[in-house]
């Protein structure tokens, strides 16, 4: 995502030093850059066989193992009203910590990087976007040109164990 | 009060739970030798022990109403260790009434509620209804020439054993012993165990006159049934002299007060303490030994939550996997020409396989328990039913340590104590019908625990009156659940069965206990629910026996794997009593609901492909499973029988609890997840109706739709 700028290493530097910099995972939905805190995500998975779990809610795809440990996996496209897609080869499986400490998988269409941001690069997302969306987004940033929707994932994952 | 962590509070109540579970025991232990003419002081010492460390705890814990049980019920056990009080049925009701009082007061505590408990109010009203009417004592010591210096410095224990050994008609004797001061603990305890042999020590006095300054002399009280001279023959040596102590006059037997011969407890005391007087007194070690075991075993045990080793389980789980990718490694090496790293991993594989297993096992092992936990409490009931009811009952246990996972064993005390209800109550006969047959008064239950393969077997057997064919069928006749037609045709395993179907066992007339409401039919239901069957057997005149097969865990089931197009599902084998082809044309549709008559009885079926709204992949003519609940029926139509396995259920996550129909999921070999079937939840649902059914969907829609 784009080389920073010496300012901006200066800047992120100092915040680091004022510990204001956080971590989070970029990936990609229908097109469009997404991030969500890293300290939430305890994994990353490529899909493993998902069983498909009848009356479940339409935005659950089903429960998978992981290495013993039963996971509801929720398409995060659905989650966000986006449209739906197939699973394809990039297609990755978020392992996200619930509040109810439920570990929750969210299927992405596909995992970027991990970027830094200090306090200060994020912008409130009110009124920038409407629908669904906007009660899951935290905020936005700019890091160098790209525009990238941070999400509550808390919320997201716990409204999906409320499912 | 200090705010103590819900794990500290965890901790209070499980160690509660165990001394109150050990408090039982005893008072059963205690219940036991009463009847069987014996006393045996150290039974009342544990319950007071027990009392007193639930007294302690509650203090720490600020559980006040805990705290006031536990102190009214130490005076009682203190006054009965003191020889206060007589230890007479009455008085043994209550404790085992105090029991029970203590189960609701532990829940009310962990509730946290603060609701007053009419149980709790009324046994501290019966306690000290009890402790008011304290029985006379006599003083028969006073026939002794004892020294009086020794009788002002006995302490109140000692001088209740010495009344009580004197009552009961033992000799008093006097052991003059010269100890060497460098030996003398362990040559007193020496004395003390060989004493032991002929009867009690009561105390022990230094004499004042030691003959060498580097010893001490100790007179030493005895009471013992034997004579003067077998005492000297076995005790006396050199440094120990033993005398008798003279009595100023010759003893009369047991006298009574005439104010408590009147009264019924006076007499069961006057009868048992005929009986206790030609029985030599168990011995006693006042104080310290016993003490110092029960701390000792609470120090080798350690409270672990069942969750922590599901955890470890699914830790198991994962190692699994590694060590399949340790193989595949070591394939892969062979395969390259690394012939010896191969084999040498090969061997570690091995090890390594080897020591998971056994792990698996020790962590299954951890989760079992002794069926004596729920056999204790059922022989309370026992106890306490054949009162109410006055029927005597023997009640014999075997296998008690058979072992059992936790989860089961919580689950099972309703159950067999409502089986056992029954057998008192409809099994075991009145007195005077069993003599007049012939058999003892006093009616037997024997409750059997065994292991059996990956199997426990509870066996509950009566030798009361057996099933009554006759009137179970007319009682199913006449509940509508049996076509009077269909009578002729029943053998007698299905006779015996009616009684499981709803309403059949109850009987109105019964009222009081079996009739409670719950008939064999919930009782059958929840072994279901554990993956258990029952099986009945009964000869009229000769008894019942009802035998209960279950899992020894909860944790690994037996399955039956089907499939419904690509979805593969797994069914528990407890709940499957047979599968059959499909055939499209056995079909009827009665009141909207597709049958079919499978040897003679109409089999209601439910199409797996339709209720889970599966796509439409189907290939072959299919099966019916035949599922079975309870007394319901289940056919459930499905593409393939893959076969039998055994599974490790586990619990879908929070967001997918309230899934109906689905128990759980389970791994297969192949990394895939197969759902595990709720038969229960699935006849509830199909057999209720569609009505109530497709309400809940709507409400269902709408909870998506938000």
């Amino acid at each position: 995502m784009g080389q920073m700028t010496a300012r901006r290493s200066a800047q992120l530097a100092e915040a680091a030093e004022r510990g204001l910099v956080h971590e989070y995972l970029a990936f990609v939905l229908a097109g469009e850059l997404y991030a969500v805190d890293l300290a939430r995500v305890r994994e990353i998975l490529s899909p493993p066989p998902i069983t498909l779990v009848p009356r479940a809610g339409r935005e659950v795809l089903g429960v998978c193992s992981v290495r013993g440990l039963l996971v509801t996996v929720v398409d995060l496209r659905l989650r966000l009203r986006l449209p739906a897609a197939p699973v394809t080869r990039r297609s990755r499986i978020l392992l996200a910590l619930a509040n109810s400490g439920e570990v929750v998988g969210l299927m992405v269409d596909e995992v970027k990087q991990v970027v830094r941001l200090a306090e200060s690069e994020l912008e409130l997302a009110q009124g920038v976007l409407g629908g669904d969306v906007a009660e899951h987004v935290m905020g936005i940033a700019r890091p160098a040109g790209a525009v990238l929707v941070l999400l509550d994932l808390g919320a997201i994952v716990s409204g999906a164990a409320r499912g | 009060m200090v705010e103590l962590g819900d794990k500290a509070r965890e901790e209070f109540f499980s160690e509660a739970q165990e001394i109150i579970e050990q408090l039982s025991r005893s008072l059963l232990s205690l219940d036991a030798a009463e009847r069987g003419g014996k006393s045996d002081p150290s039974l009342i010492n544990e319950a007071f022990r027990a009392v007193h460390t639930l007294k302690g705890l509650a203090g720490l814990f600020g559980a006040s109403r805990m705290g006031q049980l536990s102190h009214e019920l130490e005076d009682i056990l203190d006054d009965l260790r003191l020889g206060r009080l007589a230890l007479s049925a009455r008085v043994l009701d209550l404790l085992f009434a105090a029991v029970e009082t203590y189960g609701q007061v532990l829940s009310a505590e962990r509730e946290q509620s603060l609701e007053s408990l009419p149980g709790l109010d009324e046994l501290l009203e019966r306690v000290r209804g009890v402790r008011q009417a304290p029985a006379a004592t006599s003083h028969p010591i006073a026939e002794y020439e004892l020294d009086p210096g020794v009788l002002a410095v006995l302490t109140e224990y000692e001088e209740h054993r010495l009344r009580s050994s004197v009552e009961h008609g033992l000799g008093l004797f006097r052991l003059r012993v010269e100890f060497d001061l460098a030996t003398i603990d362990k040559a007193l305890e020496d004395i003390k165990q060989r004493g032991k042999a002929h009867g009690e020590i009561i105390t022990y006095l230094p004499t004042g006159e030691a003959s060498r300054p580097d010893t001490i002399e100790l007179d030493l009280l005895m009471a013992s049934t034997d004579t003067l001279t077998t005492l000297r023959a076995s005790l006396a040596d050199d440094h120990v002299t033993i005398d008798e102590v003279p009595r100023r006059r010759i003893a009369t037997s047991v006298t009574i007060p005439p104010e408590e011969a009147r009264s019924e407890e006076g007499l069961a005391r006057a009868r048992s303490e005929a009986v206790r007087s030609e029985i030599s007194q168990e011995p006693v070690e006042p104080g310290g030994g016993a003490l110092d075991a029960s701390l000792r075993s609470v120090t080798q045990t350690v409270r672990v939550d069942i969750r922590k080793l599901d955890h470890l389980m699914n830790i198991v789980g994962e190692l699994a996997i590694v060590r399949g990718a340790v193989a595949r490694t070591a394939e892969r090496l062979r395969a390259e020409g690394q012939r010896q790293l191969a084999s040498e991993l090969a061997r570690l594989h091995r090890t390594f396989d080897r020591r998971l297993s056994e792990m698996q096992e020790g962590i299954l092992e951890v989760r079992m328990v002794p069926l004596g936990q729920v056999f204790d409490r059922l022989a309370r009931v026992v106890r306490q039913i054949s009162r109410e009811v006055g029927k005597e009952i023997r009640l014999v246990i075997t296998g008690a340590e058979t072992e059992i996972d936790k989860l089961i064993v919580e689950e099972l005390s309703d159950p067999l104590m409502h089986m056992i209800r029954n057998a008192i109550d409809h099994g075991i006969e009145g007195t005077l019908q069993r003599e007049s047959v012939g058999k003892p008064a006093a009616g037997t239950i024997a409750l059997n625990a065994y292991q059996k393969g990956n199997h426990v077997m509870i066996e509950i057997e009566d030798d009361g009156a057996g099933v009554d064919d006759v009137a179970l069928v007319r009682r199913a006749v006449e509940g509508g659940k049996l076509d009077p037609a269909e009578v002729g045709d029943l053998s007698r395993d299905e006779i015996l069965g009616l009684m499981f179907l709803p309403g059949v066992s109850t009987r109105e007339e019964a009222g009081d206990l079996s009739g409670r409401g719950v008939g064999m039919d919930v009782v059958k239901t929840n072994i279901s629910k554990l993956g258990g069957v029952i099986d009945v057997q009964s000869e009229m005149g000769i008894g019942t026996k009802m035998t209960i097969t279950l899992p020894i865990t909860l944790a690994i089931v037996s399955a039956l794997v089907i499939r419904v197009g690509v979805q593969v599902f797994a069914i528990p084998l407890s709940s499957v009593s047979e599968a059959i082809a499909f055939e499209e044309a056995h079909v009827r549709v009665v009141d909207t609901r597709e049958v079919m008559t499978l040897r003679g009885r109409t089999l209601p079926l439910c199409r797996l492909r339709q209720l889970f709204q599966l796509p439409d992949e189907r290939q072959g003519r299919g099966f019916v499973v035949v599922t079975e609940v309870g007394s319901r029926r289940l056919g459930l139509v499905v593409d393939h029988l893959v076969g039998q396995q055994d599974i490790v259920i586990k619990a879908l996550g929070e967001s997918l609890a309230r899934v109906r129909g689905i128990a759980g999921a389970t791994e297969m070999e192949d990394q895939k997840v197969a759902l595990v079937l709720d038969t229960a939840a699935l006849m509830e649902e199909v057999l209720v109706g569609l009505e109530a059914r497709e309400l809940s969907e709507r409400r269902e829609d709408r909870r998506w739709a938000r």
